[in-house]
């Protein structure tokens, strides 16, 4: 770590100890070659952003497709148009939403807010980091020489009918899982290896039991995607008779496989972004999140529960009614824990110091939404509803509300809060708040109307549909554009703020946690000296007592 | 069962036994999300507005963190709510899992991008399905190749279709009108044209066998298996048709071209009969082998004799 000598004996620029992390090494190679995380973490955040703004580009192209109802005057042929609907989803899953917070703000934020100088394991973290970029590549190959146009599920046998590029597709999720799985053993290790003297499990973060409760799943339930995935390989090349009817094979049996990945693999994204808004809100709002242990027992629980609902996917499949019942009971009682959490932050804000900051509206949108989105995942866990629901627009508008409108947002939230400890720059908050609000109103246009539909019967993956939906597609069409503009808009405003925006002060938001006590930017170690944990989330005296 | 009404009408119309008890459920549930939405976004703005920050230093005006019969409430609340709604859609789903012993057997078979409809006792199949109201159908599901779903809304029923399996569904339709069945298992390529019209008819129209009718004129006829069998998925009828699987039929009869071993065919009746029944035995020149075949329960000789007879009017 760092010399322990007194301050004034050091030659200090601009009031430091040590450059920070972005200049104490120079050049293109510094970066590439990296093994601190807070570089590796940008990398990420540089890498999934852009992968966001594919996958963002494919959803407004698929959108504006289905401002007509066709099949006549629309601007794709129903080919081209399932191959957008895949993209998308492949892009958006496995590029940008199951990598971007732990790739990018857990990788910067997580050992400053344990206090440690860097990820238990430097090396194994830009591996992990190569990885998703050479999935990334592949996933981007396959959609440039034959696209891919079986849904991001991969459901047999049409995966193994299509003459897309399934093959070198399969390769890239199955490299990005590897990506993940490294990440997730990295974050476990660190945890219980590095901690800050002082700090006991109940003394971390809440972010941290939420990377925590998702890295679990990333170790334990990815390789089964990796398994899914291969087998389908060997089903394409050598016809090994597991998935296909035609050669024997059971195609439910596929769908069992990957959602009993891809199941949790939504609270490998969801969790994540819970942590976020702990964090933000309790600093926002001067408060310690109210139920503590709750709240880190109901990501573990979350975790847990996950792992025995991947049946409810399948409810239409033809499975019996007993497995139905056990998939449906578990599922429900996902949302005990969901509902805690959503309490315990509305607990937080009240009676906080509440500042309306660009981080804390992006929360705030996150709140509102994933509200939505829980409350719309009760409907399809009830088996009655989700009969005549299931592969409806109410199933794509209920996971864009948990996924995009709840995990997107809360790592926007994320990088809104520590922008400033990453670059030492301030975006401008003006913008920030404008974009928020943007972004908000686009989601709410965008898929309420989609609820609606999907509850009417508009199936999903539909190129062309019936003229009653003209309406309710329109209104999403134009919500998704509204989306596109306050994305533009915060990328614009971030870029900005790079070179013109101000000096960040050294600790930005008042933050009480350790990630606020180190310099701004950091270290390339983080810290002056090493951190003691003392009281977790501890904001001083308050009104009232 | 109690008859629950749809209040806010943005259900489908409620056309079979089972839509009353998921309609109830639906607004059951929505009811308690409009008033949990409304709590959470009361509370929320409440707090920003009354504890908004007006100074740099302003403390929090709350010190507790925790209360445990706060908690212990908004654990249970939610509990007993989401178990309710656990037991009532299993309720629901139950009496769906086994037809009545009298049910009427139709039967389904999907195909990429179309579907054979066989009503009760019919050896040939028809393009549209009609039940008769208030008699109990059940509906025999195959596939020939990929996935996918049998959906009707309006009765509140959806089975997915699996190659190598025998599902089935059934209902009790309780409403006189014509509804859609979709897809709704992604299939490929045209998955979005695998709809079709379902009527629910009173006993004296059910008898007349109304799916056996069929238009007057071998053209008519003709343009009726093209709409009904799927071809339209991957054949125009126009000059200008895109045509990225097949060609369009504007012109076909009597135009000539090259297989892909290189010799030459002319589109007359033989080689248009050959290709509906047999389409993987010839294949012309660039195109994919993808065409699906039609035996003769899904058209007899006269039906390719009418298919043939409308083509020769497209030019």
């Amino acid at each position: 770590m760092t010399t322990h000598a007194p301050a004034h004996e050091i030659p200090t620029v601009e009031g430091r100890r040590e450059p920070d992390y972005l200049r104490v090494t120079k050049g293109f190679m510094s970066w590439v070659t990296t093994l601190d995380h807070k570089r590796i973490g940008l990398m990420y955040l540089f890498g999934v952003t852009l992968a966001f703004i594919v996958g963002g580009i494919f959803a407004m192209l698929l959108r504006a497709h289905l401002w007509n109802p066709g099949p006549d005057g629309q601007m794709f042929s129903p080919q081209d148009y399932n191959q957008l609907f895949t993209l998308h989803g492949a892009f958006m899953v496995f590029a940008f939403i199951i990598p971007a917070i732990p790739g990018s703000i857990a990788n910067f934020a997580l050992p400053l807010l344990i206090g440690a100088p860097d990820v238990a394991l430097p090396k194994l973290n830009l591996a992990s980091f190569y990885l998703w970029l050479f999935g990334t590549v592949l996933l981007s190959y396959s959609a440039i020489t034959n696209g891919l146009d079986t849904g991001w599920t991969f459901y047999t046998p049409w995966s193994l009918k299509s003459q897309t590029a399934v093959l070198s597709a399969g390769l890239g999720v199955f490299v990005i899982g590897f990506s993940s799985i490294f990440t997730g053993l990295n974050f476990l290790v660190t945890m219980h290896k590095m901690r800050a003297r002082g700090m006991g499990w109940f003394q971390m973060p809440l972010f941290c039991w939420a990377i925590y409760a998702s890295s679990v799943l990333q170790v334990l339930a990815t390789p089964v995607l990796g398994i899914t995935v291969a087998l389908l390989a060997f089903e394409h090349i050598y016809h090994i008779g597991v998935f296909d009817p035609a050669e024997g094979g059971d195609p439910v049996l596929f769908q069992h496989f990957f959602w009993f990945y891809s199941h949790p693999a939504v609270y490998i994204m969801i969790l994540p972004g819970m942590g976020i808004i702990s964090e933000v809100v309790s600093t926002h709002s001067r408060r310690p999140l109210f139920g503590y242990k709750l709240l880190a027992f109901s990501s573990i629980a979350i975790a847990v529960i996950s792992f025995l609902v991947w049946g409810h996917h399948m409810y239409t499949s033809g499975q019996s009614e007993f497995a139905m019942q056990a998939f449906s009971f578990l599922t429900v009682l996902v949302a005990i824990p969901t509902a805690i959490k959503m309490w315990s932050w509305v607990a937080t804000i009240w009676g906080g110091s509440i500042a309306l900051t660009a981080p804390m509206l992006y929360a705030i949108a996150f709140l509102v939404i994933f509200t939505i989105g829980g409350l719309t995942g009760v409907y399809l866990a009830a088996l009655a509803i989700d009969i005549h629901l299931h592969d409806t627009y109410f199933v794509v508008a209920h996971f864009h509300a948990v996924m995009m409108g709840s995990t997107a947002i809360a790592f926007f939230a994320g990088v809104h809060h520590w922008w400033p400890k990453m670059f030492g720059r301030m975006y401008n908050e003006k913008l920030a708040s404008i974009a928020a609000i943007v972004i908000l109103t686009g989601f709410m246009v965008t898929f309420l109307p989609q609820f609606e539909m999907g509850s009417q019967g508009m199936p999903r993956r539909y190129a062309t549909y019936s003229e009653q939906w003209v309406g309710y597609h329109r209104a999403s069409t134009v919500g998704a554009m509204i989306l596109g503009a306050g994305f533009a808009l915060m990328v614009g405003y971030l870029l900005h703020s790079l070179i013109a925006g101000r000096k960040a002060k050294p600790n930005e938001w008042g933050g009480v946690t350790l990630d606020w006590k180190c310099p701004t930017p950091p270290n390339l170690y983080n810290f002056d000296d090493e951190p003691i944990a003392g009281k977790l989330y501890d904001y001083g005296p308050t009104l009232k007592r | 069962m109690i008859a629950f009404q749809d209040p806010l009408g943005q259900l489908p119309p409620q056309a079979s036994t089972f839509a009353a008890d998921h309609d109830a459920l639906f607004y059951f549930l929505t009811w308690v999300s409009i008033g949990s939405f409304a709590l959470i976004l009361g509370l929320l703005t409440y707090s920003c507005v009354r504890w908004r920050r007006k100074t740099p230093d302003q403390p929090a005006a709350s010190d507790v963190t925790h209360n445990t019969k706060l908690e212990v409430v908004w654990t249970l609340i939610p509990a007993i709510i989401v178990i309710v709604v656990f037991a009532w859609g299993f309720k629901g789903i139950l009496p769906q899992q086994i037809a009545p012993a009298d049910a009427r057997k139709y039967r389904a078979e999907a195909y990429t991008w179309a579907w054979e409809l066989y009503h009760p006792g019919a050896t040939k199949s028809a393009g549209e399905l009609w039940f008769e109201v208030d008699k109990p159908a059940r509906v025999e599901l195959t596939s020939r190749d990929v996935l996918h779903a049998f959906f009707i809304p309006a009765f509140r029923v959806k089975r997915d279709i699996v190659p190598g399996f025998r599902n089935q569904i059934w209902f009790q339709p309780t409403l006189i009108g014509d509804y859609t069945l979709f897809c709704a298992e992604y299939c490929g390529d045209q998955h979005s044209m695998m709809h079709r019209v379902v009527h629910v008819v009173d006993a004296a129209t059910y008898v007349k066998e109304p799916w056996a009718a069929l238009p007057e004129t071998p053209e008519a006829r003709g343009e009726y298996f093209f709409n009904m069998k799927g071809c339209l998925a991957c054949h125009g009828t126009k000059a200008d048709s895109p045509d990225p699987i097949g060609p369009t039929f504007f012109g076909i009869y009597g135009r000539k071209g090259r297989l892909s071993d290189d010799s030459e065919y002319t589109a007359d009746e033989a080689y248009i009969h050959e290709s509906i029944r047999e389409p993987q035995k010839k294949i012309v020149k660039g195109r994919a082998p993808v065409m699906p075949p039609f035996d003769a329960t899904s058209l007899s000789e006269e039906d390719v004799n009418d298919i043939i007879a409308w083509m020769k009017t497209l030019k």
